[in-house]
């Protein structure tokens, strides 16, 4: 436990910047969801829809970069210092993920409040279920099928490049495991696809039935006043990221420096 | 034994870093490693402290694999390896958080008596930061050290220093291999030398067999290498 408190920390020292520019960008998003208001009516939700679609991708994309920075590490050795540092590769994956998840989640929570601010300046009724819903639930669940998974990967990607890198060309690895994802991902979600709704699907946002009716009115569009949500992908997506990380932290034993 | 390679081969992809090196270090000697550049030197400490894996070949340190025993081996790599934030202060911290024979009273003394700046490592000059790594690796108390390069690139003061700081530092029944190019200033402290030559040992013999020949570790150096 001792070793994992160390890890965290060095973790927060090594990338804390980047953590705090993340959360901080969020001041940007929050200027661009304002000034939406300057739009035709008709057209806000759909542009602050898109930007905090935005918000949400280009903040997976710096989580993984972040979460990814082995290989400047292998060149200035530091990597090296870790790699024969007592604690296991489980806790040093373990270490690194945890720093990323705990940004993640801020951001993503965060990101969930915009959402709900997005609503209420459009003056639509919100019920304290709902808001808990809109800045828990939905940004828990969205991390749980996307973030953290892409996150996992992408610390399995960069051990499994190491660990090539002394003793073997590394880009052959790496490259074979980019090309092979999208397959693997293809499947999965097609596997997602079948097994979803067996179980019974997460009720949301049944108190905002009247707003998200009037939004639909406003939009022209059809929108489903309750979202259901199905519990499979969360649990399959969560089970494909412990898989994935158990991988980094045995190859990670392996590695050479 | 205290640490072993028998006829361990490690290859780089076709290059090889050693081939067919069989050694054995025994407690309580400070063995000088010496050889010319790409002789070996580097491959040799990494595969002891299980930075790398042989290719072919065993390497046994306290009787186990080297990765293994990473918490009880010292290894202080040739690489100017620590975090530009780090102080000697979050050295602290990171060392004791992750090794259970880090010494911090020792520690302290270390970085008082090798001069080390208070700052963070940016903004510490090379042979600084040198001493800081050396302080970090000299404060645990482990039975085997290896040290690679721990003289290079650094000035002639801070030079002396570490090499008193190794001496004082150094107990009996603890086994120190130091690899390095400054061999006429380090030359005191061996008592065993392994020459390398192209992955393999051209010489291995104590100081006082070669003081016998009437040599010296540096004269033999250069009749051994050159």
């Amino acid at each position: 436990m001792k070793g994992f408190k160390t890890l965290l920390w060095l973790e927060f020292r090594r990338n804390g910047i980047w953590a705090a520019i993340l959360i901080g960008s969020l001041a940007f998003w929050a200027w661009g969801l304002f000034q939406v208001r300057l739009v035709e009516v008709s057209q806000q939700l759909e542009v602050r829809a898109i930007l905090l679609v935005l918000a949400s991708a280009i903040g997976a994309v710096v989580l993984a970069l972040m979460i990814g920075r082995i290989r400047s590490e292998t060149r200035g050795g530091q990597f090296q210092v870790l790699l024969l540092t007592p604690p296991s590769g489980y806790v040093h994956i373990a270490a690194r993920y945890a720093f990323a998840v705990a940004t993640a989640v801020v951001y993503y929570v965060a990101v969930g409040g915009l959402a709900w601010w997005t609503i209420a300046m459009s003056g639509l009724p919100l019920d304290a279920g709902s808001v808990a819903q809109l800045t828990l639930a939905v940004p828990f669940y969205g991390l749980g099928i996307t973030v953290l998974p892409l996150l996992a990967w992408t610390l399995l990607l960069m051990v499994f490049i190491a660990a090539y890198r002394v003793s073997g060309p590394g880009w052959i690895p790496g490259t074979v495991m980019v090309l092979g994802t999208p397959f693997a991902l293809r499947w999965l979600i097609e596997g997602i696809v079948r097994a979803s709704y067996r179980l019974p699907g997460w009720h949301l946002f049944g108190g905002l039935e009247g707003a998200i009716r009037q939004a639909a009115a406003q939009s022209n569009g059809e929108l489903d006043p309750i979202a259901v949500l199905p519990q499979e992908p969360l649990w399959i997506m969560l089970a494909v990221t412990a898989i994935l990380l158990a991988i980094a932290g045995r190859i990670w034993q392996e590695v050479e420096g | 034994m205290l640490a072993s390679l028998n006829r361990a081969t490690k290859q780089y992809g076709r290059t090889e870093g050693v081939r067919d090196l069989t050694v054995e270090f025994p407690p309580g000697e400070v063995v000088g490693v010496l050889g010319l550049n790409g002789s070996g030197k580097s491959t040799m400490l990494k595969l002891l402290a299980g930075l790398l894996f042989p290719t072919s070949g065993d390497v046994a340190v306290f009787d186990g694999p080297a990765r293994a025993q990473r918490a009880r081996v010292v290894y202080l790599g040739e690489t100017d390896a620590l975090w530009s934030w780090m102080t000697p202060d979050d050295a602290a911290t990171f060392m004791v958080g992750l090794y259970d024979d880090f010494d911090v009273k020792r520690y302290g003394e270390l970085l008082a008596s090798l001069a080390v700046p208070r700052r963070r490592t940016k903004a510490m000059s090379k042979g600084e930061r040198g001493r800081l790594r050396l302080a970090m690796a000299l404060a645990r108390d482990a039975k085997l050290y290896l040290l690679d390069e721990p003289l290079g690139g650094i000035d002639l003061l801070s030079r002396e220093k570490i090499l008193q700081s190794i001496v004082r530092g150094w107990h009996t029944d603890e086994t120190i291999l130091l690899s390095t190019h400054e061999v006429a200033e380090a030359e005191g402290l061996f008592e065993r030398v392994v020459y390398l030559r192209e992955g393999r040992i051209a010489l291995d013999a104590t100081a006082e067999t070669l003081r016998g020949r009437g040599k010296s570790v540096v004269q033999t150096y250069r009749e051994v290498l050159g």
